[in-house]
């Protein structure tokens, strides 16, 4: 009962996956709008860019965290 | 009466007693001598239970009635040879030298091991190419490869700290940067270990790092680094809020910055771990269109190996770009923005 539990419990973590990929997805079309925008700026905004995606996916990291959280902790 | 595994283990030994008074209680004779063998065998596994799970507290990890580890794989005796083990395997902390101090554990572990490397490629790399008073004017490979690093965090130093102490704190960033670099790539070497896929380790470095942040803070401003934690131009009645949350943000940016690269790492490894675990089966069904449609799995994991040497690269990165930027909100407060 208890393990079930917790299993459905780790799947509904990865429900958050879906903020992450509105947020990535969201992160590499407003960089595709500026570089065709301001093609000079294309080197300077894929750092940015790069930088947006690192940060985001690491929220999506935190939903991976509490399914180990879930499974192996508790 | 039958008992699974599960449940013997369930039971803990102080429920022993209220046992043997409720198996006691059937005190009609014919039944009792009938019993007497089931409750045996019942406290027989309840024992063994015990004694296994004694030894999976000691290992830390989860093994099933009566398997064991050898060279790495879970073996279960009779029968099976080795099974496919869990993707977490791979960070499993293993006491080289064990030492235990008091409360302390003081062990050389395999991580110890690997953070030791990591220091002596790191210090005999800039070494050997800055060893009798600097490199030469035309580099060779090794010294273009710390050029470049070098080159890379002066440049990321002086864009994101203002003000004239950029020289101050750029070795303690590149001495980070370069640390984290070389553990995160170390780590995609197969059979070594991720030293940064704990966060035993990051924590411990983005804390201790944040203290430090904190500390230069205050010897800069004094007191009034505390307005850090108050935006100009607030109304009064807002400002017990903001100061809450401006807090709560602050403390929340040395968790998170130990936690991204600690989850980072974990997830890649599993991942890579998980696909390639997929292959290896597909490759050993013994029927030719697995062998072939098996280049498939194995296209995926070595285009993953690929994207973690890039996140390997990008997370040091994220780590000192960040540490930069916070150590900006230190010195430099709310001006320049």
């Amino acid at each position: 009962m208890l393990e079930g539990a917790k299993l459905i419990g780790a799947g509904a973590a990865t429900i958050a996956l879906a903020g992450a990929a509105v947020g990535i997805g969201n992160v590499f079309s407003s960089l595709i709008h500026s570089v065709a925008r301001n093609p000079s700026l294309a080197k300077q905004l894929f750092g940015y860019a790069i930088l947006g995606f690192a940060l985001t996916e690491a929220i999506a990291l935190f939903a991976l965290m509490m399914a180990f959280l879930i499974l192996f902790v508790f | 009466m039958n008992f699974d595994h599960n449940h013997v283990v369930i039971m803990g030994l102080n429920q022993r007693d209220s046992i043997w008074k409720l198996l006691n209680d059937y005190n009609v004779n014919s039944l009792k001598r009938r019993r007497q063998a089931e409750i045996d065998a019942f406290f027989e596994l309840f024992e063994r239970a015990q004694r296994i799970r004694f030894n999976n507290w000691q290992n830390g990890i989860e093994l099933l009635d009566g398997a064991e580890w050898r060279n790495g794989d879970i073996v279960i005796p009779g029968g099976g040879g080795p099974v496919i083990s869990s993707p977490l395997d791979q960070f499993f902390i293993d006491p080289l030298f064990g030492l235990d101090m008091g409360n302390f554990y003081l062990s050389f572990t395999n991580e110890s091991l690997f953070m030791a490397v990591t220091v002596v490629l790191v210090l005999s790399l800039f070494g050997v190419v800055t060893k009798k008073g600097g490199g030469k004017s035309v580099p060779n490979a090794w010294q273009s490869l710390v050029e470049l690093i070098y080159d890379f965090v002066l440049n990321l130093v002086n864009e994101q700290i203002g003000g004239n102490v950029k020289q101050k704190f750029f070795p303690c960033i590149l001495v980070t940067f370069t640390f984290l670099l070389f553990c995160n790539l170390q780590g995609m070497i197969p059979f070594s270990f991720t030293v940064t896929s704990h966060f035993l380790i990051t924590l411990a470095l983005s804390f201790s790092i944040f203290i430090g942040i904190t500390i230069v803070g205050f010897q800069r401003h004094g007191l009034h680094f505390f307005s850090f934690l108050l935006p100009a131009g607030v109304p009064l009645p807002l400002a017990p809020f903001l100061v809450l949350l401006e807090l709560i943000s602050y403390c929340f940016r040395a968790l998170s910055l130990g936690i991204r690269l600690f989850a980072n790492m974990m997830a890649g490894h599993s991942l890579v771990k998980i696909l390639s675990g997929f292959a290896w089966t597909m490759l050993f069904l013994n029927n030719i269109f697995y062998f072939i449609g098996d280049l498939g799995p194995l296209f995926i994991v070595l285009a993953l190996t690929g994207l973690e040497l890039g996140v390997a690269i990008l997370q040091a990165y994220v780590f000192t770009i960040l540490i930069c930027i916070y150590l900006n909100d230190a010195i430099n407060l709310h001006q320049n923005e």
